[in-house]
This record gives C-alpha cells, structure tokens and sequence, in this order.
C-alpha cells in the first residue's frame, strides 16, 4: 500500500485556450519538484488531446482520467 | 518576479517552445540593449526584441526619415517622413509592446558619447552604416566587456557575428583594417534590397536573444553570411588575435558578468 502523500496540486484550464493551457501547465511543472504531481482540468477536444502529449514529449509521466489529466514532474 | 497574465498570453507562442522556459522570459525581461541605427538592419532588429520582451531598448540615431528609406526600414511608414528616426521608431516600438522601457537617443553615435550610449547595456546590437561607426561600437563593447552583434548588409547579401569581449573574436579581430575608403560602395552607391536587410536584422535580434537568455548558441567564433541571390548561408570561422587593438587586453570577468546580469534592467 502507498502512504497518500502531499496533496497534488490541481490547475483548472477549462476555458483557457490552446497553447496558452500548456503554457500554463508548463510553468507550473517548472515551479514543482521531479516526482510531485499535477492535475489539470482541460475542455475536452484540442485541449485533452494536445497538452498531454505536450507534457509526454517534455518527458513528464502523463495520466489521463477524462477532463483530468495528472502529471508527474520528471 | 512571475509573469503577469498579459505577459504569459503575449509571450505564449514562445513560452510554449521546448527551448524556452518562463526563467528565460524573465532573463529577457530583465535585460537591456542598445541598437545603433535605426535603418534597414536596426528596425527589424528593434522589433523582435521588443516584440520578444526585452526589457529596456535604447535606439540611437541622429538621422530623419526620408522617402527614400522606407523600402528597407519597416518601422518607418509614409507619414513619419521628416520625422527623427529614433523617436519614430520609438514610437512605434511602444505601440508594439507598450512592456518594455524604449529610450530614443537621437544623436549621432561618436567618440564622446559611445561610452555614455552603451553604458548598462547587456548587449548591444550594431545596426550602423559606416565601418567608422562599427569599429567604434566594437571598440566601445571591447572597453565595456558588453556582448555584442554586429550586423552588416550590401546588395543582396549579409553577414552576422556575435562577440563576446574577452571570449570571443570581435569585429577588429575578424575584419583588422577598414577598407579603403571608396573602394567599397556604400549602401547608397549600390544599392540594398529591403528584405535582406530584414533576414539580417532579424538574425541580430535572434543572436541578442540567445547572448541575453542563453537559450541556443551563439555566432561566436563564427561569421555567417547570406546571399540573397542564392538564397545559401555560409558560416565562416574566425577567431582572437593576441595583438588586437581592440580586445587583445580584455578579460571576462565571469563573476562581474552575473553580477551585471542580475542587477540589469532594474530601476
């Protein structure tokens, strides 16, 4: 069993456009430490299909969960 | 300190860049640079710094827009003619990016004043047209330790060097002796197509950005030039030379450079 650990931090991008979510979502990441997570809520089309693959490329552990998507900080 | 809202939608298409970080925006936001000229190499070269978000733009030139220039130099339009061209191009940079502290100087840049012009710039971009004024730019930058990106067009070609005083080649190094005078034609005399003047600007305004946020490699040690009529660059390498009237004496002070760098473009 995993001990819960430090509450990820969650980013509401619904309504905010591309690339200004991933710019977003990037900074973010910048500001977090390697293995911290971070959820973002994003509209579902080019939103949920690009920024994750962003964060893939950018070689972040990439989850998704419907509007969620959870990101660990590599 | 964090970037605003306006500032991380008008930078979001670079933001997005893998290259990029938002540490290199603030870099950028925190520098300053000085461009002499404001012609057919200085105004492409003004509005990709601003539009990038540098900081602080000095533009230094003592000429006024004449009809004859606007086909090389953008910032300039119909209107503006007879108008100072430090202020016009000013002016029109505020408009652009109303972030950045743009300071006209509408002087001629000269032996009494270049130190004073170049002070406190982290990089300075010569976009001159005379070899009088380059070596005094390049000698000036030698004397202050500023990094430097000369530019210069003819025709349909061009060349770019960045120089990094005290690490790198300057100007003198790579081109020792002036030409004599009349043995090349001016801009004048032969004549310069606008869009070459536009591809070279735009590579100054790129190499200022990568000497200011260490995003990519500089131009140093490296000459490129273009021809326009064909369309290929050329990279040709240069290096120091230890009897250089210019740099032969000068030595990078790292420490003093970061220091520069972190109290840069604050008030």
């Amino acid at each position: 069993m995993t001990a819960p650990g430090p509450a990820a931090r969650e980013l509401d991008l619904t309504g905010v456009p591309c690339p200004l979510n991933w710019v977003r979502t990037r900074l973010a990441l910048e500001a977090m430490r390697p293995g911290e997570e971070l959820v973002v809520r994003l509209d579902p089309g080019e939103p949920r299909e690009s920024v994750p693959r962003s964060a893939a490329e950018e070689g972040h552990l990439v989850e998704r969960a419907g509007e969620r998507v959870r990101v660990v900080r590599r | 300190m964090t970037l605003s809202e306006a500032e991380l939608e008008r930078y979001s298409r670079q933001l997005v860049m893998p290259e990029w970080s938002s540490a290199a925006q603030e870099r950028l936001r925190s520098a300053s640079a000085v461009v002499v000229g404001a012609g057919a190499l200085g105004c492409p070269a003004a509005t990709y710094l601003v539009a990038a978000g540098i900081g602080r733009l000095g533009i230094v030139d003592d000429d006024r827009v004449e009809l004859s220039n606007l086909h090389r130099q953008p910032l300039h339009l119909t209107p503006d003619v007879g108008a100072r061209k430090a202020e016009n191009a000013g002016v029109k940079l505020g408009f652009l990016n109303p972030e950045t502290v743009i300071e006209p100087f509408p002087a001629r840049l000269e032996e009494r004043n270049a130190e004073a012009l170049l002070a406190g710039a982290d990089v300075v971009v010569d976009a001159s047209d005379s070899f009088s004024t380059r070596y005094l730019v390049n000698e000036t930058c030698c004397t202050l330790g500023t990094p430097l990106v000369e530019g210069g067009i003819l025709g349909l070609t061009g060349l770019v060097m960045a120089i990094v005083p005290g690490e790198s080649a300057c100007y003198r190094c790579a081109f020792p002796v002036a030409p004599e005078p009349g043995s090349v034609p001016s801009c004048r005399e032969a004549g310069v197509l606008g869009a070459v003047g536009g591809v070279l600007g735009a590579l100054q305004a790129l190499e200022a950005t990568k000497l200011v946020t260490g995003v990519g490699e500089p131009l140093r040690d490296r000459i490129l030039q273009f021809d326009g009529a064909s369309g290929e660059p050329t990279a040709i390498a240069t290096r120091r030379r230890e009897d250089c009237p210019a740099c032969a004496g000068v030595e990078v002070d790292l420490p003093a450079r970061a220091r520069d760098a972190e109290t840069a473009g604050r008030p």
